[in-house]
């Protein structure tokens, strides 16, 4: 474990500081709409540490994953509004029938591989939310669950903010936890290669289905507080394969099947997103454009930095302390450190856009 | 060295994406109405859709919205107390997605200190949207969604200017059992939406009352593409009325399917679709004889003292400002957008301030005569307003038939069947 | 069921599966020539219903003589797609691309949005919603019903898949293609220009979606936002019928079209969580589909 600390000690450190910002900010004073925005930042971030397992770690990539999420608002809302419920236990069902739904729907699902994988997974997601609006008398149907909401508003706003926050802490770790054990390798190896991996002895089913109901155990927790908080859920909302498609982004965006890469990507993925609505860069109003912004930004993300954000600056910062160390005394400043890492990042960008290149 | 390097410039990164994130966006940029005199300036927020699915419907909203800005500010604005105060609107677009309807509404209660709030386009954005302006106790009038839940919440800041969903599709029934008793059997069709639902059941409770039979009722799923196996299976049932419960472009795809399969009925209604500018361009001659409803049309013989004063004059200014060509017809949901001004003018001015608590007690006993008729609002706050029916005439225009008071044409009944057109 | 319903579902279920078969075509030959799943495809039908209706309604051309239009245009565009902005990712792992296509349709269904509005758009010619009646039963008040425009469609969605057919199996190109398709390093050594290959097979597959585009133009009204919702039925006839070959689509898209007309008859609120849980049902039980190859041929 210290062996393992000292190997991301910049990652950590880093980590920590942004886990402590997070932590104080409200303190200093936030207005309910950076309230709102990082609140749903985090649940993103969960939403993408669910998938992270699944889909990073295990490299399956599941495009279905917006069921979970649906269910666990679902077993908020239904447990809430008709069983009179307090909310905090709700969340932990909602975790629970998520993950039995994945055991589920798993075990026959991840035989499948790559494509099929990914389009079962979405036919179910697709299927699980037209089941949800036809079955009126158990969800209320298309129209939807209405919830109370929690006051005063300032309580209201700590609450869901950090118990957002916990579970990003709680997603990161049950992912360290996991990743350094033995379910945790065997989902690399069978990312790596399935065949030789159940050669070695591994359970692959066993390894795969855990690894799906640990997925849809994250995802339907995020549900489960998102029902409470947006105090209103509708099958066609959270059932949104947009949710999903977000979720592998931030993924994506931050580094799969890394620690920090959901949790990078979630914050990066936000802040843009957020940006795009109401920033008016140089006085020009993106206005209905933000949303095509948002798409060009996805396909030079993709381009250009397939491997994540995170991958992209540690490199960069390898790099330019590598040219670095090999100049003379004179020239080393911040500046030219900079600078190099510049350049570094440059080539790294050119080397990756012809990366994949036919 | 380098390690601190990597550091200090890691925070300083993290640093400052969190004031990008948290930081109040550049001041509002509203247009001030220059060349005024004027005390005061009441700012209203409003998430709509200008783009994403609900991005038609949405703009037809802002139009209302501007069209009642421009119009009271030429007269001087609201008189609060012994000031006359012109309006701003700050506008954001939520892209039709309810959470980006709420984060946007509370950007602006928390940020930009938007005095009052405006209500979003569609069932589902305005049920996140007015859950945050409960929450901040601001008032908040919608003319863009009806379902009757958004109002069951018992949320006290909510008002609505178009009547509750199960209510959309009654006068229809009514309109064709005056014109004829002998109608028996009724088929429902339901797009499969929290609002189409409401309507459909409401219908359906109503016409049962009414001593029909409802001979078919199913759901289909939202952006259907193909409809023809529902026709099919409405046409073995052989219903004398056609009723839609959906979206325009499922109207749109049942006329074709009913024409394709010459099923016959004697009147076809749809809850949202006939009274859209797009139906009647997209079906031209195939959706005559079919009936819409509409809180509002400019048929209607409403009398106010406001700006507008008869929904004609609204209809004849839309079409003013924005192009005859976009507005042949005036649909409803302008003139609901407009008169949720029209109501916080009237709340504001018996206030005399824009306190949030006292403007909502004024919106909860407001009871005023409009362009857009009655303005009244139900303990639970939704307007109290009969449907209007209106019909696509032959001629190609939009005539409203029922009810009889408001009539300006012809109510054509039975709808000819599809080999005598 | 009485004999009247059955022979008009009978109908429904054949115009249906004409259409899809042309709309997954392409969709099917990009997955399997390509492995890519193509998420711009939808956004592809949807700019040929553009297509149709401009010149429709702009030069009051004929839809069914605007299809040739629509495919010309759209091969275009496709070929200069995956020239300019797919390449790049060949061979990335497949989620890669996935995300690719979802950022290239996000951008091309918003650009749509800004040019032509949202505004509903259909097509009506005079011989819209005439159909010919195969059967009549006055007494009771029904009949069969074949639309002359459905059965256009339909004729013109064979023709077109007979003809995709003929190049993919009969045609140099066709060959190259396939190979390609098998082994795309194994083709490269036997001369074929790989890069030049995939963009002809990306850019034929956006001239059928383009055609796709066209006659559901004639059928239905549309917006920008509505090819997605052909790309989903896409996903499902392909894997029904099997990825690898031409007739598989169109056998796909039967069976696709039967579930969706059965299940609309008994319960219209479950078409779609019926297609897509054959879907699964036939991913777990039998892969390859109904009429699937390794390869395309």
């Amino acid at each position: 474990m210290r062996e393992a600390l000292r190997q991301n000690r910049n990652v950590v450190i880093v980590g920590l500081i942004g886990l402590g910002i997070f932590a104080l900010l409200p303190l200093f004073g936030l207005s309910g709409f950076a309230y709102r925005t990082l609140t749903s930042m985090f649940l993103l971030i969960v939403t993408a540490q669910g998938w992270n397992l699944i889909g990073g770690y295990t490299g399956y990539a599941a495009f279905g994953n917006v069921a979970f999420f649906g269910l666990g608002a679902y077993a908020t809302g239904i447990l809430m509004y008709r069983h009179g419920w307090s909310f905090l236990p709700t969340i932990l069902v909602g975790g629970l029938v998520a993950a039995g739904y994945a055991a589920l729907i798993g075990l026959p699902v991840l035989r499948l591989r790559g494509h099929y994988f990914a389009i079962a997974t979405l036919g179910v997601a697709e299927a699980t939310r037209e089941i949800v609006a036809w079955w009126t008398p158990v969800t209320d149907g298309a129209a939807g669950i209405s919830l109370p909401f929690l006051k005063p508003i300032t309580l209201a706003q700590n609450f869901f903010y950090y118990l957002a926050l916990g579970m990003v802490i709680f997603g990161a770790f049950l992912t360290w936890f996991i990743i350094r054990r033995k379910l945790g390798y065997s989902w690399i190896a069978i990312r790596a290669d399935e065949d030789a991996a159940k050669m070695l002895g591994i359970n692959t089913t066993v390894s795969k289905v855990i690894a799906y109901a640990l997925t849809a155990f994250l995802v339907g927790i995020a549900g489960s507080v998102y029902a409470y908080y947006n105090s209103f859920i509708a099958p066609e909302e959270v059932f949104k394969i947009d949710r999903t498609l977000q979720a592998i982004l931030a993924v994506v965006l931050g580094g799969a099947g890394t620690i920090a890469g959901p949790i990078a990507g979630g914050v990066l993925f936000q802040l843009v997103s957020t940006f795009l609505i109401f920033s008016k860069p140089f006085g020009i109003d993106l206005g209905q454009f933000h949303v095509t912004i948002m798409g060009i930004f996805i396909v030079l993300v993709i381009i250009f930095t397939p491997r994540g954000v995170i991958d992209l600056v540690t490199r960069s910062a390898r790099e330019a302390r590598r040219v670095h160390a090999d100049q003379a005394g004179g020239r080393r400043s911040t500046w030219t450190f900079l600078k190099d890492g510049a350049r570094a990042t440059r080539l790294i960008l050119a080397q990756n856009r012809q990366q994949f290149k036919i | 060295m380098s390690r601190h390097l990597l550091r200090s410039v890691s925070i300083g990164v993290i640093l400052a994406l969190l004031i990008v994130a948290c930081q109040p966006a550049a001041a509002p940029s509203g247009n001030q109405p220059s060349g005024q005199a004027s005390d005061c300036k009441i700012t209203f927020g409003a998430a709509v859709s200008l783009t994403g699915k609900t991005a038609k419907e949405g703009g037809y909203v802002k139009d209302g919205y501007e069209l009642y800005k421009d119009e009271i500010n030429k007269a001087g604005g609201f008189k609060v107390g012994d000031k006359q105060c012109l309006i701003d609107i700050k506008y954001y677009d939520d892209a039709s997605d309810p959470d980006t309807s709420a984060q946007l509404t509370e950007k602006l209660v928390t940020e930009d200190k938007v005095d009052l709030l405006l209500g979003p386009y569609g069932t589902n954005p305005t049920f996140s949207a007015s859950a945050v302006a409960e929450k901040y106790e601001i008032p908040m009038i919608e003319g863009g969604g009806a379902g009757v839940k958004i109002f069951d919440r018992g949320y006290k800041y909510i008002f609505g200017t178009l009547p509750a969903a199960p209510f959309y599709l009654r006068s229809v029934i009514d309109a064709v059992l005056a014109k004829d008793s002998s109608v028996k059997t009724v088929a429902i069709l339901v797009e499969n939406d929290g609002f189409s639902q409401e309507v459909a059941t409401g219908a359906e409770e109503y016409a049962k009352e009414k001593g029909l039979e409802v001979v078919y009722k199913e759901q289909y799923p939202s952006n259907t593409q193909d409809v023809s196996s529902l026709i099919t299976a409405v046409k073995a049932k052989n219903p004398d009325m056609i009723l839609g419960a959906g979206h325009a472009a499922d109207a749109i795809l049942i006329m074709k399917g009913l024409k394709d399969q010459k099923v016959n009925a004697k009147a076809y209604a749809f809850s949202v679709g006939p009274t859209s500018p797009d139906f009647r361009k997209t079906l031209e001659k195939d959706a005559d004889f079919v009936l819409g409803i509409g809180p509002w049309t400019e048929a209607m013989k409403f009398q106010g003292t406001d700006v507008f004063g008869t929904p004609q004059k609204f209809a004849d200014m839309m079409r003013a400002k924005y192009g005859e060509e976009n507005y042949k017809t005036v649909p409803y949901q302008a003139a609901s957008a407009a008169a949720a001004l029209l109501a916080y003018q009237k709340a504001i001015e018996a206030a005399g301030s824009t306190d949030p608590k006292a403007v909502r007690e004024q919106l909860a006993q407001l009871d005023l005569q409009s362009f857009y008729g009655t303005i009244k609002f139900s303990p639970e706050g939704i307007i109290v307003k009969p449907m209007g029916v209106v019909q696509l005439n032959p001629d190609g225009k939009l005539y409203t038939v029922y009810p009889a008071d408001a009539a300006n044409g012809e109510f054509l009944y039975p709808a000819k069947a599809w080999d005598q057109r | 069921m009485s004999g009247i319903l059955i022979g008009q579902s009978a109908i429904n279920v054949l115009l249906l599966s004409g259409v899809l078969t042309i709309a997954a075509l392409g969709f099917s030959i990009v997955w399997g020539v390509m492995n890519i799943i193509n998420l711009v495809h939808g956004a592809a039908i949807m700019l040929g219903a553009y297509v149709t209706f401009i010149a429709f309604t702009f030069a009051g051309i004929d839809p069914f003589l605007t299809i040739p239009i629509s495919m010309v245009l759209l091969f275009g565009l496709g070929y200069l797609i995956q020239r300019n902005i797919i390449n790049y990712v060949m061979r990335a792992p497949m989620l890669t691309t996935f995300l690719l296509t979802f950022g290239l349709e996000i951008i091309i269904i918003n650009l749509a949005q800004f040019f032509f509005k949202s505004d509903l758009r259909a097509i009506t010619t005079g011989y819209s919603g005439s159909s010919l009646t195969l059967y009549a039963d006055p007494a009771a008040n029904s009949s069969i019903e074949v639309p002359y425009i459905k059965l256009g469609a339909l004729i013109v969605a064979l023709l077109l898949t007979l003809l995709t057919h003929l190049l993919m199996s009969r045609t140099r190109l066709g060959r190259a293609i396939r190979s390609t398709g098998m082994d795309k390093d194994a083709a490269q050594l036997t001369g074929a220009r790989i890069s030049t290959i995939y963009a002809l097979t990306f850019a034929i597959s956006a001239g059928l979606a383009g055609a796709a585009g066209s006659l559901i133009a004639m059928t239905q009204s549309f917006q920008p936002g509505f090819g997605g919702t052909y790309t989903l039925y896409a996903f499902v006839i392909v894997v029904l019928g099997g990825l690898g070959s031409v007739p598989a689509v169109f056998l796909g898209a039967l069976a696709f079209s039967l579930i969706t007309v059965l299940t609309g008859l008994w319960q219209p609120g479950l078409t779609q969580a019926a297609a897509f849980a054959l879907l699964v049902i036939m991913l777990v039980v039998r892969p390859s589909g109904i009429a699937g190859k390794a390869f395309y041929q």
